[in-house]
């Protein structure tokens, strides 16, 4: 497959053989023998680029990037220098494009002239809050819970549940529902009519699902059935009774989510509320004529599960007619518990985001911040403003207020017992211990609690003056201002959850137990079974595969009539389905995300691209062209994502190769330019178009790359459906690429260049770069030059298990003994600091 | 003042502005049209004795009755109306539609709430009158103030219903009134509260920024002291903040919780609260919502120990009767505590005292408990807010109260020609108020 360059490309050839005069000319200017790549490029590319590639007005961008010598030569031969291209080639450009490939270019030669250094790097707004959370979570009992799914359901015959005040009311019906989706019509939950709603769902509705395919990916483990456990044969009032719903919802990322209840009869819904304070849905109380669709909305942080309770109660008789008759059919009644997900579309939560577990109120910090530094690539704490400041004291005064406001329960102390003041400060002294993620010195306890008890008009100001010094403190704010065995548990966890470290870590580290590489792989592979951390490397992949840009997915209305903002959000979690699966799989293969020949298709999805299936089918895992495609590269979300409304875009998708997979930086085009009118070329397929606009000179040494690889996907029209032909003419689909060592390789459709990807170094040195960055927070070379070389073979070592990546990663964050201060015992605030 | 003339005027387009004097209202209406005007909604329940509430003469020489006796110091500022009826009907029980038409003045939805009896309902259709005077009020930048209306409650139901709630903010759109005085202080003074704290801790949070900036490198330490100049920034913004701020922030007794036995304490929080809200102008109408309709409050610190409603239901009987009146009375006396708070507190800026310029309307859902009568709603009025003639106790012949409802709001200036359902509202304002 692979062949040189110039044996292949008959035009460039010929236009090498013309230019090779000029060429003679350039380069003969200097003797021979100190023709080094120094000497040509101080004599014909500093004027434009500057004597170390910092650039000049001519050229203003520094010249920087991934490329290789042999790629950089190939460049120079065919566009350098501007105004005579073609005069510096064969050796001359090899040698040039070592030199400064070495001298200034190179990643390595960057970091060899402006060594980058672990920065100094507050907590992130993720990790704030993901802080927060679990510094009041330590003073809540965990509860027990299993991988059953659904919701715990409770039918009552009377108005009123027995479990939140009232008169005490006994269930008749006690069981766990798949999803809150019923259409109960006239009768009653448990009449002979409809002897259980479970039951009947489960062989009729879209509910039907939970019951028959196993669960993808869910986090909740094993495939299981629901069935009703036990149905009393009294029949119900059908007129007047009464359901709740109770257990709790995961939240796979962070955001806002719309639950919404679809009901006539009276509701309410609490989420993340253990004590019922107050609801997201208030509708208890109807009103003939009010909307049967009830929307309420709350903010919930990913990778955690969180209370949820819905109450339904069926009023009597609405019809004004027939109210008087005792014989009148009861109203007809139904209820739907729904979701909207943020990227999702409404739909009834599914049964693998519920579980009838009890959880505890989750802490979430609501006050808004200002956007982290995503200059890099990844999010980073590395810079401070004023409106952070002022955030981060606003979130301090917010958790303040929370806590004085659950002090009881967060305590189990009575404010107004004769021992609060004593046990109080016990308890202050924890939280305090929990935010710094380590135990106090002496000197700390007495700043942090002792002088705020002494100098606080009263106990709740105490408490309130001990959360807002602590949360404002740079002790807690910057986790890595820390040294020794609980800051090695803080970079630990940080870095696989973005979260503090858990009780079992910190005991750890109080027993001097992080010390070997086996205790940190063991304490990682432990932590990594954590939603936490299944969230965290979710977000990665989505990070990685740069879907942010395909929010608002729209397509031409005249072309693809059936797309719409419900098959986006198929398509979204269709492509999330099949990453976790991949990544969580037993092998973990990064090699899969790529080659695998399998897909999730529900049945909205299946509809869309001329599939069979079932009806209301959920997704499941199914092999659909197997030959044509490959992997993220040829799922329809990405392919869908990375086109125009109407049509395919082989730049988009080639970017993506370039910058996504292959990780190389590319300089934006030198001019705005807008794509080719597709209606002012009938005659012309896509590529041909593409072709055509990228042809200038300027456009070749990033389009060179791009097309290659864009174009062999161009058997997908713009909502990623398969095509042969585009105007009648058969598409194209070949492309290549010029590897690092200066091989021309070329590839025919999607699968070739799939396997090329997926064995290729460079790919997998950005992949484990990019997810370095993405749990680290920090340049990876401020871990020494070689660690991108160190991460690469580890990575081959593992058979390129994603999850081992991640572990090796984190215990490499963990084990990386970063600041000065850290490493400096005697420095004055390690008194307080240090152990 | 009669009928046909307000509605001549009204006819001719006689503006509000020019109302008060065309229409020879009082004298403290009349001093000053931009005085400040406040309006006070309070609500007892379960209807009261009408043998131990209701004066025996009418006009100005009436005798305080002894559920009223509590309001002897300001008889003189104290209007009694008798003859007021709630007339709406339709939906949902008495004590529901009680509740939730005693401001709106409009029937309820019909809905999913079922009562003791009669059919089922949902919330009222239509907003209550304090905040149509809210509204009002909040139109105009001279009257506007923070919070345009503040919802007072004493331990009301964790429950939102009909018996629980009578101020609408529109149709299907009850209010929660607060009953936590520890959360009303929070939602007057929150922020100021917050702001010491925070000033109180920055201080010791500079001097950890220092220590800890010393024992970074010197790249490390220009992001520390970055962060140690923006808390300096916030320290200075803080303290002018607190220099211009002015008002007192007042201190509540600590540790109150919502129980039964702390209604007494609870009760003087709230009213506490509300005269400082005055003070600081938050807000110019304000309603206290006591229990709810069918409320059981057990008044142990009168020495009655069944609840109130359960009580209620035996109106007539000489025991019932006689702890009904030391219920009534009580409440009276919570009544009265706030007109002494207005009253010895001086008009902000103004002339007199706060009670020159507030009118108390305390209230209830029924007539009576046991009958569950909606006609002979009892109105008590105390202080020179809306500018009615105090000091009288006037027996009406069956009127509907939503021409009460509409005399408060003219009272402002707003001159609405119907409140609530309009049927009630043909005759127009209530005569012999002014």
């Amino acid at each position: 497959m692979a062949v040189f360059r110039s044996s292949i490309r008959i035009d460039s050839a010929a236009c090498a053989a013309q230019w090779s005069l000029i060429l003679a000319i350039a380069c003969w200017s200097i003797a021979a023998s100190e023709r080094t790549g120094e000497a040509i490029f101080k004599k014909d590319c500093i004027s434009c680029h500057g004597s170390a590639g910092e650039g000049t007005k001519k050229a203003p961008h520094p010249l920087v990037g991934e490329k290789s010598p042999a790629q950089l030569a190939h460049v120079i031969s065919k566009t350098m220098p501007e105004d005579e291209p073609g005069t510096c080639t064969g050796e001359d450009a090899l040698k040039v494009a070592a030199y400064l490939h070495d001298a200034f270019y190179s990643p390595d030669a960057r970091a060899r002239l402006q060594p980058p250094h672990v920065e100094l790097a507050r907590l992130t707004i993720k990790q704030y809050r993901n802080s927060v959370a679990d510094i009041l979570a330590g003073f809540t009992k965990p509860t027990k819970s299993d991988d059953r799914q659904g919701l715990h359901g409770e039918y009552f015959d009377a108005r009123g549940f027995g479990a939140t005040g009232g008169r005490p009311n006994k269930a008749l019906i006690d069981r766990l529902d798949a999803v809150v989706q019923f259409d109960f019509g006239t009768n009653s939950p448990a009449g002979p009519e409809q002897p259980a709603m479970a039951l009947r769902v489960a062989y009729s509705g879209p509910a039907a699902r939970q019951f028959f395919l196993f669960d993808v990916a869910s986090g909740f483990g094993a495939p299981r059935g629901v069935f009703p456990n036990k149905i009393e044969e009294r029949k119900f009032n059908p007129k007047q009774f009464c359901a709740s719903w109770e257990g709790s919802i995961f939240a796979p990322e962070t955001g806002t989510y719309e639950v919404i209840v679809r009901a006539d009869d009276g509701v309410a819904v609490w989420v993340n509320d253990i004590n019922y304070k107050q609801p997201i849905i208030d509708a208890a109380v109807r009103s003939d004529g009010d909307t049967t669709q009830l929307h309420g909305t709350v903010f919930l942080l990913a990778g955690r599960m969180y209370s949820i309770r819905m109450e339904l109660c069926k009023g009597k008789e609405l019809d004004r007619k027939k109210l008087d008759s005792c014989l009148v059919d009861s109203k007809h009644s139904f209820v739907e518990l729904q979701w909207k997900m943020p990227h999702g579309e409404v739909e009834v939560i599914p049964a693998r985001y519920l579980s009838p577990n009890r959880v505890p109120e989750v802490a979430i910090v609501n006050t808004p911040f200002p956007p982290d530094d995503r200059s890099y690539g990844w999010e980073r704490g590395t810079t401070v403003s004023k409106e952070w400041n002022a955030a981060e004291t606003n979130a301090a005064l917010e958790v303040a207020g929370y806590v004085a406001e659950r002090l009881q329960s967060l305590s189990g102390v009575a404010i107004d017992a004769p021992d609060a003041k004593t046990k109080l400060r016990v308890f202050a002294a924890n939280f305090v211990q929990r935010a710094f993620r380590r135990p106090l010195a002496d000197a700390e306890k007495k700043l942090f609690v002792d002088r705020q008890f002494e100098s606080a008009l009263d106990l709740e100001q105490a408490i309130k003056r001990v959360v807002l010094i602590t949360l404002t403190s740079p002790r807690f704010l910057y986790p890595n201002v820390m040294d020794g065995q609980y800051g090695v548990a803080s970079r630990l966890s940080y870095a696989l959850w973005d979260a503090p470290p858990d009780s079992t870590l910190l005991d750890a580290a109080a027993a001097n137990r992080l010390k070997t590489r086996e205790e940190l792989v063991a304490q990682a592979e432990r932590m990594q079974t954590s939603l936490l951390a299944r969230a965290k490397l979710h977000e990665f992949l989505m990070t990685w595969l740069r879907t942010e840009r395909f929010s608002e997915l729209s397509k031409d209305a005249k072309r693809f009539p059936e797309f719409n903002a419900g098959i986006a959000a198929d398509l979204r979690r269709s492509l999330e389905l099949f990453i976790d699966d991949v990544v969580w799989s037993e092998n973990s293969d990064f090699r899969q995300l790529l080659l695998s020949d399998e897909l999730f298709l529900n049945d909205r999805l299946a509809a869309f691209y001329g599939i069979e299936s079932k009806k209301d089918a959920a997704f499941s895992r199914v092999k659909w062209e197997s030959e044509k495609r490959a992997g993220v590269l040829t799922h329809p979300f990405m392919l869908t994502g990375l086109a125009y409304p109407a049509e395919s875009s082989p730049i988009h998708r080639g970017v993506f190769v370039v910058r996504g997979l292959l990780g190389m930086t590319l300089l934006p085009p030198p001019d705005a330019v807008a794509p080719l009118p597709p209606e002012l070329h009938p005659n012309l397929t896509t590529r041909e178009r593409v072709t055509v606009q990228t042809k200038p000179d300027a456009c070749f040494q990033c389009h060179g790359m791009i097309n290659g690889f864009g174009f062999t996907l161009e058997n997908f029209d713009a909502v990623g459906r398969f095509r042969e032909k585009e105007h009648d003419k058969t598409i194209d689909v070949s492309g290549d690429y010029e590897t690092r060592d200066g091989m021309l390789v070329s590839f025919v459709g999607a699968r070739q260049l799939a396997t090329l990807l997926a064995g290729n170094e460079q790919v997998h040195a950005a992949f484990a770069q990019q997810l370095f960055h993405h749990l680290v927070k920090q340049p990876v070379r401020s871990f020494g030059l070689t660690t991108p070389q160190k991460l690469r073979e580890s990575f081959a070592q593992s058979n390129f298990s994603v999850r081992e990546l991640m572990v090796e990663i984190a215990v490499m964050a963990a084990q990386h003994n970063s600041t000065e201060a850290s490493a400096d015992p005697k420095k004055a605030a390690q008194a307080d600091v240090k152990r | 003042m009669s009928q046909s003339r307000r509605e001549f005027l009204g006819k001719l387009g006689v503006g509000a502005a020019a109302l008060p004097f065309v229409m020879n209202l009082s004298s403290v209406a009349r001093a000053d049209a931009r005085r400040k005007q406040r309006v006070v909604f309070l609500f007892s329940p379960n209807g009261i004795v009408p043998s131990t509430f209701w004066p025996k003469e009418t006009g100005e020489n009436f005798k305080l009755t002894e559920i009223l006796s509590p309001l002897e110091p300001y008889k003189s500022k104290t209007l009694i109306l008798n003859g007021v009826c709630d007339k709406v009907r339709g939906d949902g029980d008495s004590h529901m539609r009680g509740m939730s038409c005693l401001l709106t003045g409009i029937e309820l939805a019909p809905g999913n709430i079922q009562g003791g009896s009669d059919h089922p309902a949902g919330w009222a259709k239509g907003l209550s009158i304090d905040q149509e005077i809210k509204n009002f009020l909040q139109k105009d930048p001279a009257t506007r103030t923070r919070f345009g209306s503040l919802e007072f409650g004493v331990m009301v139901p964790e429950r939102a219903d009909p018996w629980t709630r009578w101020s609408y903010a529109g149709p299907n759109k009850p209010v929660t009134p607060i009953d936590d005085p520890y959360q009303m202080f929070n939602k007057m003074y929150g922020r100021a509260k917050d702001q010491k704290a925070l000033s109180s801790v920055l201080d010791d949070l500079t001097e950890d920024l220092k220590k800890i900036s010393s024992a970074v490198t010197p790249a490390d330490r220009k992001l520390l002291e970055e962060h140690a100049s923006f808390v300096r920034e916030m320290e200075i913004e803080l303290k002018e903040a607190q220099a211009s701020a002015g008002h007192r922030v007042p201190t509540i007794e600590p540790g109150v919780r919502k129980d039964n036995d702390n209604m007494p304490q609870i009760s003087k929080a709230q009213i506490d609260l509300m005269v400082n809200a005055f003070q600081a102008d938050f807000t110019r109408v304000a309603s206290l919502q006591y229990t709810n309709s069918v409320g059981g409050a057990r008044m142990k610190w009168l020495g009655i120990n069944e609840g109130h409603h359960a009580i209620s239901h035996n109106s007539g009987d000489p025991v019932a009767d006689k702890d009904l009146t030391k219920i009534n009375h009580w409440f009276c006396q919570q009544v009265a505590y706030l007109a002494k708070r207005l009253a010895e507190t001086p008009e902000p800026g103004g002339e007199g005292n706060m009670l020159d310029n507030t009118t108390i309307l305390w209230t209830n859902e029924l007539g009576e408990g046991k009958s569950h009568t909606l006609d002979n709603i009892p109105f008590v009025l105390i202080g020179g807010g809306l500018g009615f003639k105090t000091g009288r106790y006037i027996k009406y012949e069956k009127v509907a109260h939503n021409r009460l409802l509409m005399s408060l709001a003219h009272g402002f200036g707003h001159t609405l020609t119907a409140f609530g359902n309009p049927n009630f509202c043909g005759d127009g304002v209530l005569g012999q108020l002014a």
